[in-house]
């Protein structure tokens, strides 16, 4: 197996300085997010990690502008994230494909208020992205034709036919069988970390540490609620990343330490 | 229509449950390991059900793509290449699809360019007692499934969501 050098980390994308968020139930506050800072730099995958319920896709969410939070900014390339925009996307766990439109008109349906592009561009677009994702010829195909390998693939190809700078990605493998998750984790990878795209940073959200270990460049692990950064790990692992090594095995553990 | 005189189609059969990416993952997996693995590890690496991954290995075996023998794995020559092949990989196995039910019934219904829907399929392989499903309805169901996922993969066939109808390309 020939060893690709980890990728050149440069200048910062997104940095998420001192988020806090609290909700109020029955006016007693109700502390979800305490303090939470981190950053992703160019071409790095930063996978988020913490117990169930800690307010890991909380985080994400308010990363994509769509959630508000109590206190704290979001800045990507540093510009302040206020609300949704353009450059910033979201692929979701559960896919969130519309069943009555198909693979294509799904896809066209994420570029539907980019008024700068045509008609034909939009489509031009779309197609262009079920190609990157491997689904060229399921364009007639709907969702629940698709298994859920593929309709994770369409949601990646909508997220990625709108050039975002930024993706986010809540547990974009939690729903899928280990075999098909196996190799979409890699096709991801490659796809998402790679010149040819304009995406300049991945964050995702897992509470798979070997899935972590395996694809992202660092990883942030969460605390119990309220949540504050129990502590970050640099992965230096080289890539293609083996599984079943010792090497990978301490990374691992590593984070484990820090979610126990 | 079944033709009267055509070979029954008694082995190839295409198990209801497998997908074209779990296929993929088990040979490249496979080849990971040096191209010969025994099942239990094999299980282990992928992660995988031993009874989800004995459906995959029919498929993968019937596909020409590997061979067992005696609780052993081994990728074929057409399992080597495919391994290696960094692209449309299902494509590389059309022929071998192309004798494989329900594709080789659909792709006989469609010979003409006609479109087709999964119940003329399901009908006609009923017809000689090949069946995925003993409720109509899921068989149906089963062999749509089967058909969108490994004909357009494959490069077989084409498919309209809306009309529900596959054409041999």
């Amino acid at each position: 197996m020939s060893e690709v050098p980890s990728q050149i980390h440069g200048g910062k994308i997104i940095s998420v300085d001192n988020i806090s968020l609290v909700y109020y139930k029955e006016k007693e506050p109700l502390p979800v997010l305490a303090d939470v800072s981190l950053t992703a730099g160019k071409d790095q995958l930063v996978a988020i990690t913490g117990p169930s319920g800690c307010g890991k896709s909380t985080l994400l969410r308010i990363m994509a502008g769509l959630t508000k939070a109590t206190s704290g900014t979001v800045k990507v390339l540093d510009s302040e994230v206020t609300g949704p925009r353009a450059d910033i996307t979201m692929v979701f766990q559960n896919f969130v494909l519309l069943p009555w439109r198909t693979s294509l008109e799904n896809v066209l349906f994420g570029l539907s208020s980019r008024t700068d592009l045509t008609e034909g561009q939009k489509l031009d677009k779309a197609k262009k992205a079920l190609e990157e994702t491997g689904l060229m010829g399921f364009e007639n195909v709907y969702p629940g034709e698709l298994s859920g390998g593929m309709k994770q693939r369409v949601g990646v190809a909508r997220a990625l036919a709108t050039d975002p700078e930024v993706m986010l990605m809540d547990e974009p493998f939690s729903s899928l069988d280990d075999l098909t998750a196996e190799r979409l984790r890699r096709e991801i990878h490659e796809l998402l970390i790679n010149p040819s795209t304009s995406v300049k940073t991945v964050i995702m959200v897992s509470h798979n540490v070997e899935e972590i270990i395996e694809l992202a460049d660092k990883a942030i692990v969460l605390s119990q609620r309220p949540a504050h950064v129990a502590g970050e790990v640099k992965i230096d692992l080289p890539r293609p990343r083996n599984k079943k090594s010792e090497e990978f095995f301490k990374w691992v553990d590593k984070v484990y330490s820090l979610l126990s | 229509m079944f033709e009267p005189g055509r070979p029954l189609p008694i082995a190839l059969i295409m198990p209801g449950n497998v997908r074209a990416g779990q296929v993929i993952s088990l040979v490249e997996v496979t080849g990971g390991l040096g191209a010969k693995v025994d099942v239990p590890r094999l299980a282990d690496e992928l992660g995988a059900d031993i009874a989800v991954l004995l459906g995959v290995l029919d498929a993968a075996e019937m596909l020409g793509l590997v061979k067992s023998e005696k609780g052993v794995v081994y990728l074929t020559e057409l399992g080597l290449k495919f391994q290696k092949a960094s692209k449309n990989k299902v494509r590389m196995l059309k022929e071998r699809l192309a004798s494989i039910e329900p594709f080789r019934t659909a792709l006989d219904l469609s010979s003409k360019g006609r479109p087709i829907t999964a119940g003329q399929v399901a009908d006609s392989l009923s017809e000689i007692g090949i069946k995925w499903h003993y409720q109509p309805d899921l068989n149906e169901a089963l062999i749509k499934t089967l058909l969108v996922h490994w004909t357009i993969y494959g490069g077989l066939m084409s498919y309209d969501g809306k009309t529900g109808k596959f054409q041999k390309l």
